[in-house]
């Protein structure tokens, strides 16, 4: 019999050389987040499925690969390190001393309807700092991510800056009965549908933030202002990297229910948000953010924020 | 240097009508004949000659940077794409077709041939008939005639080939019309440049 070389749609085998190539980055990464004090943690690639229900949006609902184990347990397989982490870590967090920084690499699957250049296996590499609050641990963890992106990508890494419920206020305050329908419209910038539903919102989806910060509402008009002083010391410090804010590009990572996370988007960020892109086709190549509510919901009060670093695209930037 | 990627076609005649009233220069397309890359270096911009079908991945992956693309293929191929604007020129419908009559009874199953499978499956999820879905790439109108499918999803422009055809418009299902698409990276980078031109399409009034 002849065994056909195909794979499944969406993993692929690296041989010879792009196996070194990934090994060798992934190297350098892991020895950059050992020296600034991360520590490794190897997590399984399934779980039940029972910890992460309420955790679940639709579109991660969809993402998921899940079968029944042998025993009748329902189970998945691993599609996002933070959620698995946060799981395993919430009950033992009275007994640890904080704040914690630890640091994980490995594939996550998710499915994908098919497309070209679509994977269902990815490589990660990501970082998370636990109980450290407010802005110190942001600017740690952007530097950290930075700092790797750069040391391993080919360069032009653009890098958006947001942060969760931004446009919530204004969203909300809109004229229209589906408010989660004008967020997808602003994310995807469609004038007509925003010029229709909230013309205050045309500002951000022109330039990625209001015309009059104060439309946001007071604690997001602050909260813009802080974000504005962190994207210029990282500007400063990175003159290589293009940092912008774009609230428009977060429009759906939001903290009321009434605007539920889209497809994609991780639903658990509650404060900063970031994505990067890399490289002259700019490919999406990682991202991150704050994520205290995800502990929260698991019963455990610890602030949390944490990038993920997609290691096979950021080396394909390089050539 | 931005790279602007053009379908052929009837959308592309949608693009450059709007484009000139704008005040945008691709003028120097007009001697390019059938050339599949255009550069027009006084305007800064790279034209690329797509097929319909693949321009949206071009975009995507950032090959280039912007296009312009029917709603028809791009809600088909639902690619993670920012959607600045529709054009006016150039719309039409998505529509049911067929023999008169042809309309599904509720709780019957019938085979249905389209381009646009996916689409087609989304809509036909909210009746009360069923339908087989059979994907052709082109002459959809010919299934409903030779009866390979009692009914097809296809655009209609102005209905006249469905006239000559003995076909009727059943109901239409959606507006298409050609939209200018835009990498999400691509935005940042070019945002300067690509609001102006969003202004001057908005000002020339070619925009809904």
């Amino acid at each position: 019999m002849r065994i056909s070389a195909a794979l499944p749609t969406g993993v692929a085998a690296l041989l010879f050389e792009s196996a070194r190539r990934r090994r060798a980055a992934e190297e350098r990464l892991v020895a950059r987040l050992g020296e600034a004090g991360y520590a490794e943690v190897i997590l399984p690639i399934l779980d039940y499925l029972e910890p992460y229900e309420a955790l679940l949006t639709q579109a991660t609902r969809g993402e998921l690969y899940r079968f029944v184990d042998r025993d009748g347990e329902l189970l998945a397989l691993r599609a996002d390190f933070t959620p698995m982490l946060a799981r395993l870590l919430a009950p033992r967090l009275a007994s640890l001393e904080l704040p914690l920084r630890l640091f994980y690499r490995g594939d996550v699957i998710r499915f994908q309807e098919e497309r070209a250049g679509r994977a269902r296996e990815f490589y990660q590499v990501g970082a998370e700092l636990l109980g450290l609050a407010g802005g110190a641990a942001e600017r740690e963890v952007l530097r950290l991510f930075l700092e790797l992106a750069t040391a391993v990508g080919g360069g032009s890494l653009q890098v958006v800056l947001g942060f969760a419920g931004a446009l919530d206020h204004l969203l909300l305050g809109a004229e229209t009965d589906d408010p989660a329908r004008l967020a997808a419209a602003v994310a995807r910038r469609e004038r007509g549908e925003v010029r229709r539903a909230c013309p205050r919102l045309l500002g951000v989806v022109e330039n990625g933030v209001p015309d009059r910060p104060e439309d946001l509402g007071p604690e997001a008009e602050g909260r813009l202002l802080d974000l504005y002083a962190l994207a210029d010391e990282l500007s400063a410090a990175f003159p290589g990297v293009r940092l912008s804010i774009d609230l428009a590009e977060f429009a759906m990572s939001s903290l009321d229910l009434r605007l539920v996370a889209g497809e994609g988007e991780r639903p658990y960020y509650d404060g900063l948000v970031f994505h990067a892109y890399a490289g002259p086709a700019a490919l999406p190549v990682g991202g991150g953010g704050r994520y205290d509510r995800l502990f929260h919901s698991l019963g455990a009060e610890v602030p949390a924020v944490g990038f993920a670093i997609s290691l096979e695209r950021l080396l394909e930037t390089r050539t | 240097m931005i790279r602007l990627a053009l379908p052929k076609g009837r959308n592309l005649d949608a693009a450059l009508v709007a484009f000139r009233a704008a005040g945008i220069g691709l003028d120097g397309l007009n001697g390019a004949g059938r050339s599949l890359r255009t550069r027009l270096p006084e305007e800064g911009i790279e034209v690329l000659s797509l097929k319909d079908w693949d321009l949206p991945l071009y975009v995507t992956h950032g090959i280039a940077d912007c296009g312009i693309v029917g709603s028809d293929v791009l809600e088909e191929v639902d690619g993670d794409l920012l959607v600045p604007l529709r054009l006016l020129q150039g719309r039409s419908r998505l529509s049911f077709i067929g023999r008169e009559g042809a309309m599904p009874a509720p709780g019957t199953q019938v085979r249905l041939a389209t381009k646009y499978p996916n689409t087609a499956r989304r809509i036909v999820a909210g009746r009360a008939w069923g339908a087989e879905i059979v994907k052709l790439s082109g002459s959809i109108e010919l299934a409903p005639i030779l009866r390979l499918a009692e009914l097809a999803l296809d655009i209609v422009q102005t209905g006249r080939t469905l006239a000559e055809n003995h076909l009727v418009e059943i109901e239409t299902v959606a507006e298409v019309s050609a939209c200018l698409v835009v990498n999400r990276a691509s935005y940042q980078r070019h945002r300067a440049l690509l609001n102006d031109w969003i202004g001057r399409l908005e000002a020339a009034g070619v925009v809904s």
